[in-house]
């Protein structure tokens, strides 16, 4: 069954390539989006069969399907494994990724690439599922590297526009930087397992082997992958410019899925870093950092999709914070309701900007909740999710993390964290308010009508959004924390009386509330753009000048070093020495050449030189008595 | 049939060669008859494939006296690192001559029939003089085709690879017939077979001294850097098949002389020279990679970035573990593959826009897709994709090398990043963005797929599935050399 789960997409995505580059110009709609679609329901249907059975009671699922490599004791399987930590990411990463390819259908419609699209999007679901369901780290990174790949070819679809690739090509490889450190900690826990093996259960059992130190290093490479796919500081640069891509791959992919493989790759080595909390803290640290930082940003940006990618950057942090703080069951349960909200917020985004006639500037919309009714209704809702504003999802799940870190006692965690909550209200009903309530503008405008393809999904993710927090109910709500107890990830038990962790809600709720008020304030009327008219705004509007900086500091110095190496020390000093000792002969055969000169008085001369030279030898060296 | 199938797989082409000039044979003729032998030879290979047992050491020897005064046998064999040589070398060649169908000049065709017994004979040669021959014998087609068919400043170019391997080459034969001397000297009887001179016991010091004979004929070839500075002109200026060959074939030869004569002759002694090769290995691979970053020419860029990659198989040799042996072994052959492919392209870029400066490129995209397909897939291979054999061999490298130490882990795995940038960016400029002419070309034609689709196919095949080609290597890798 997980052969299935995991190969169909990739065997789609190869069919679709073959038919799309058979003919590039034929119009093959339904073709394309039977094959596309068709092969995700099927998965969709596998994985959450599996989901039930696991729930059932089923044990963890093991299948193989061919020996990848065999040298020494180098022995890797292309394996899957579905555990209860896998199954719950594959059932809402299929799900929501059909609903998704049902959206793009009606996005894509009219693109002349709509082929290559379902191509590389079922190229994108097979990756993403191969990075889950892997059963060793090897098998992982293959998935981790594709879905990089499958991120690239997909931000930079529309090639002509070459800010768009170099958007793509940034994305790849700050994910490259992440995958680098990624790989030296494989190499170095394959070293030092000294072949035991190398599925996830075989490091499991044979983790005592290594030394703390070691480990510590391992967990500290890993996490630099995490942070380059996840988005976090100092890796994030890709993301809101990954923005590029058409809406339904941001949905897709820079929010509901791939972002959250770092999230998951933790999760997965969880048996790893709970030996080494202070690596663990300073995950915790990395996340909350990036979410304080990513809503500071998002606040006074003004493009829609940009204001949600800072906004997935933001809910990327609180999900290290959480796995950091060996909450792992809360880290994941917030990847699976953000998967909802975020998704849903992505498609009501690309939603609007396909009526708008693709405008992206929230300060040039305005009043569209009469005209976008449904839109505007289940955005509400995921902006509410996102918020923390109960009973929707997301507030179950931030306020999961949020306790955790106050009663592990990280207070600075906790209080970032409980800050930033406050900001992400704000600045999602500034969004919200923006683009629906506010005056629009002047100009007269005819919304481009909408396909019911690109509308129902958004319903189904609304129901998502208002109702996936309730998997994870603590005790303090009257529930049972299912998701908590489905997955048996080795959790930190903090304890927390009820009336403290009332508290801490009241908190959180009041200041999203405050958030909420402040933004309908000011932008539920008339929204302005933020100018850069004091210093403190200019700075933020240039997102703290971290690309320029990075521009400075990397790509600059390196190019200079590739011409230097091009003028000078290839042509210098390696070419020089060559053509240096070419020239020395020429010049040595130049001398020669004069003695040769044809004039019988320098021969005579010569003549006499040398039978002086040999008389003075035989005498005065070999003492001939003449 | 198997005492003589390595002489005929090394000697049919030059006979075909032969047999076609003194036939004085037309045109048709002469690209017929290059393809029969290339084919001919292909079938023989698969044939030796077929025999071929992993755990069987050298095979299909084959001895017979040559100049029987100085004690000079012709001698040849296969094992392991000679087959996927071999393999590759009879791969390449067909495919190669559907490249070049439409050329009429024919001293192109001889000279590749000439190159083909060229390498094949230094792949499979056991005897010192006889690869001595072999390895100068393949350079004269080079030189020909660089310095006639080629373009640029052909004849300069062509001029400074011969005289700087063949600097490399004197030293080498200085170091083989010493060491002939000294066998005589010892023994009695003269020989130059591999086996007899690697029974000689050697004091340290004339050791070292003959070590870097042969190391230096090998570095220049490979070119480890500093002895570099003929890589580029020569990519640059010769035509298509040459740099295929010089690319995917003969700058593996380096390599493989370390493997075959290196640790066959001075395992002893070599140990002196790792520390330095390791760190000119490791400078290579991130100096050859920075230079091809700002490269506008495609063949040179393509030229630096197959110096930086044979470093990387060459700090792989030395780092003497079963996986960076097995990387660097694997890395051989799906780097050939990846960059025949890529120079291929690169060709088929030149035929199409009679350019191969970055500059004068991009929009491909907009209106070949099949050629952008193949284009990119190739340039991905060379960034080491997944999926692809480059990961595999690189993985391999890079875990043997935090097995050696983790200095050179780190550094070795920066080959994740360096052929990212070059990569990258080349394929922003070259197929995307705004075209800058506007005339329309064509895509690939169906003989131009046909004869990139094998290359496509072993490399997904060696990237997904290297299980189906380890276990040909691993006995050898495991019994060490």
């Amino acid at each position: 069954m997980l052969n299935i789960i995991v190969t169909l997409p990739f065997l789609s995505s190869l069919l679709i390539a073959l038919i799309y580059l058979g003919n590039t110009n034929a119009k093959r709609f339904v073709l394309y989006t039977s094959l596309g679609i068709g092969s995700l329901v099927i998965i969709t249907t596998l994985s959450l069969m599996s989901l039930y059975d696991m729930m059932q009671g089923a044990a963890t699922i093991h299948t193989k399907l061919f020996e990848w490599i065999h040298l020494g004791d180098f022995q890797i399987e292309v394996a899957f494994m579905a555990d209860r930590l896998s199954i719950i990411m594959i059932s809402f990463i299929t799900f929501i990724g059909t609903l998704i390819h049902i959206y793009a259908a009606g996005y894509m419609k009219d693109d002349a690439g709509y082929g290559k699209f379902f191509s590389y999007f079922n190229l994108f679901m097979g990756s993403m599922l191969l990075l889950v369901l892997a059963d060793n780290p090897i098998m992982m990174f293959v998935g981790w590297e594709l879905v990089g790949l499958s991120s690239y070819l997909l931000i930079g679809f529309y090639h002509q526009d070459a800010a768009n690739i170099k958007a793509a090509n940034k994305a790849f490889m700050l994910n490259r930087v992440g995958d680098f450190g990624f790989i030296m900690g494989l190499s170095i826990l394959f070293i030092s397992l000294e072949g035991h093996g190398f599925s996830f259960d075989a490091i499991k059992a044979n983790i005592a082997l290594i030394d703390y130190q070691t480990l510590t290093l391992i967990g500290l490479l890993l996490f630099v992958g995490a942070m380059g796919k996840s988005a976090q500081i100092p890796l994030y640069v890709w993301l809101p410019d990954a923005m590029a891509g058409p809406t339904p791959v941001s949905a897709l992919i820079h929010a509901a899925t791939m972002v959250t493989a770092g999230v998951y790759m933790v999760a997965r080595f969880s048996f790893l870093y709970i030996q080494i909390p202070d690596i663990g803290l300073f995950i915790a640290s990395i996340g909350a950092f990036s979410a304080l930082f990513a809503a500071i940003i998002a606040s006074y940006q003004s493009d829609i999709k940009k204001i949600l990618a800072y906004s997935t950057m933001s809910q990327l942090g609180y999900m290290f914070i959480a796995v950091g703080l060996e909450s792992y069951s809360s880290g994941i349960f917030h990847v699976f309701t953000h998967a909802f909200f975020k998704a849903l917020l992505f498609m009501g985004a690309g939603a609007v900007i396909i009526a708008m006639h693709h405008e992206q500037n929230i300060f040039k919309m305005g009043a569209l909740r009469g005209e976008l009714k449904l839109t505007y209704i289940t955005m509400f809702i995921a902006t509410l999710a996102i918020s923390g504003i109960p009973p929707f999802a997301g507030f179950f799940s931030k306020d999961a993390i949020l306790v955790t870190a106050f009663a592990s006692g990280h207070y600075a965690i906790w209080t970032i964290g409980t800050l930033t909550a406050g900001l992400t209200a704000f600045y999602m009903f500034r969004m919200l308010f923006s683009v629906f309530h506010a005056r629009k503008s002047k100009a007269q405008r005819v919304l481009h009508p909408l396909p019911k393809c690109m509308t129902y999904p958004l319903i189904i993710l609304a129901i998502g959004s208002t109702f996936a927090g309730f998997v994870g109910v603590n005790g303090a709500y009257g529930g049972e924390n299912f998701i908590a107890h489905f997955l048996q990830l080795p959790d930190i038990s903090v304890h927390l009386s009820h009336s403290s962790e009332y508290m801490l809600a009241l908190l959180n709720v009041s200041l999203a509330l405050f958030g909420m008020t402040l933004a309908y304030k000011l932008y539920g009327h008339r929204a302005k753009e933020a100018q850069p008219d004091t210093l403190f705004k200019k700075v933020i509007i240039n997102k703290f000048y971290i690309d320029a900086l990075y521009e400075t500091l990397f790509m600059k110095p390196l190019l200079s070093l590739s011409r230097f190496i091009a003028t000078t020390v290839d042509m210098k000093i390696f070419d020089g020495f060559l053509n240096y000792s070419i020239l020395f002969y020429r010049v040595l055969a130049g001398q020669f050449i004069r003695l040769q000169n044809g004039k019988v008085r320098a021969y005579a001369l010569y003549f006499l030189l040398g039978v002086s030279a040999m008389s003075l030898f035989l005498i005065y060296k070999l003492g001939v008595n003449l | 049939m198997n005492y003589h199938i390595l002489s005929s797989i090394i000697f049919l082409p030059l006979l075909m060669a032969i047999l076609l000039g003194v036939m004085r044979a037309p045109l048709k003729v002469l690209k017929a008859g290059a393809i029969l032998s290339s084919l001919t030879t292909l079938l023989l290979v698969v044939r030796v494939i077929i025999d071929f047992n992993p755990k069987g050491g050298m095979q299909f020897m084959q001895n017979l006296p040559w100049i029987q005064n100085a004690g000079i046998t012709y001698s040849v064999g296969l094992d392991a690192l000679s087959l996927v040589l071999l393999t590759l070398i009879a791969l390449l060649m067909p495919l190669l001559y559907l490249y070049m169908l439409k050329e009429h000049r024919k001293g192109y065709w001889y000279n590749m029939l000439l190159l083909q017994t060229g390498v094949t004979g230094a792949v499979l040669s056991l005897d010192l003089i006889l690869f001595y021959l072999f390895w100068e014998t393949m350079l004269l087609p080079i030189f020909v085709m660089i310095g006639k068919y080629g373009n640029g400043l052909r004849q300069y170019n062509s001029m400074k690879i011969v005289l700087m391997t063949i600097l490399g080459s004197m030293s080498m034969l200085f170091s083989i017939l010493y060491m002939g001397y000294i066998y005589f000297e010892t023994t009695g009887a003269w020989s130059f077979s591999l086996y007899d001179l690697a029974t000689i016991d050697l004091s340290t010091k004339s050791s070292i001294w003959l070590t870097a004979g042969f190391l230096l004929a090998f570095a220049i070839k490979i070119p480890l850097v500093g002895f570099h500075t003929w890589m580029a002109p020569a990519y640059g200026s010769a035509p298509t098949p040459a740099v295929v060959i010089m690319s995917a074939i003969m700058a593996k030869l380096g390599v493989y002389g370390i493997w075959r004569f290196g640790y066959g002759l001075f395992g002893g002694t070599l140990h002196y020279y790792t520390p330095t090769i390791i760190t000119l290995a490791l400078i290579g691979l991130l100096y050859y990679a920075i230079r091809a970053i700002t490269e506008k020419n495609l063949r040179k860029m393509f030229a630096y970035s197959s110096g930086s990659h044979l470093s990387l198989i060459a700090l792989g040799i030395f780092l003497s573990n079963i996986y960076a042996w097995g990387g660097s072994l694997y890395f051989i052959a799906t780097h050939a593959l990846a960059s025949a492919g890529m120079f291929m392209m690169i060709g088929i870029t030149y035929n199409r826009f009679r350019s191969v400066n970055i500059e004068q490129l991009g929009g491909i995209a907009q209106k070949a897709p099949i050629f952008t397909f193949f284009f990119a897939f190739f340039a991905l291979c060379i960034a080491g994709l997944p999926g692809t054999g480059g990961f595999v061999a690189e993985l391999l490298i890079i875990i043997g090398a935090f097995k050696s130490s983790f200095l050179v882990g780190i550094l070795s795995a920066t080959t994740m990043l360096s052929a990212m940038l070059y990569i990258f960016w080349m394929l922003q400029r070259t197929l995307f963005g705004a075209s800058h002419n506007e005339t329309k070309i064509a895509d690939l034609t169906l003989k131009e797929i046909a004869m990139l689709t094998p290359l496509v196919v072993l490399l997904l095949l060696t990237g997904i599935m290297p299980s189906l080609f380890i276990p040909y290597l691993e006995p050898q890798l495991l019994g060490g050399f």
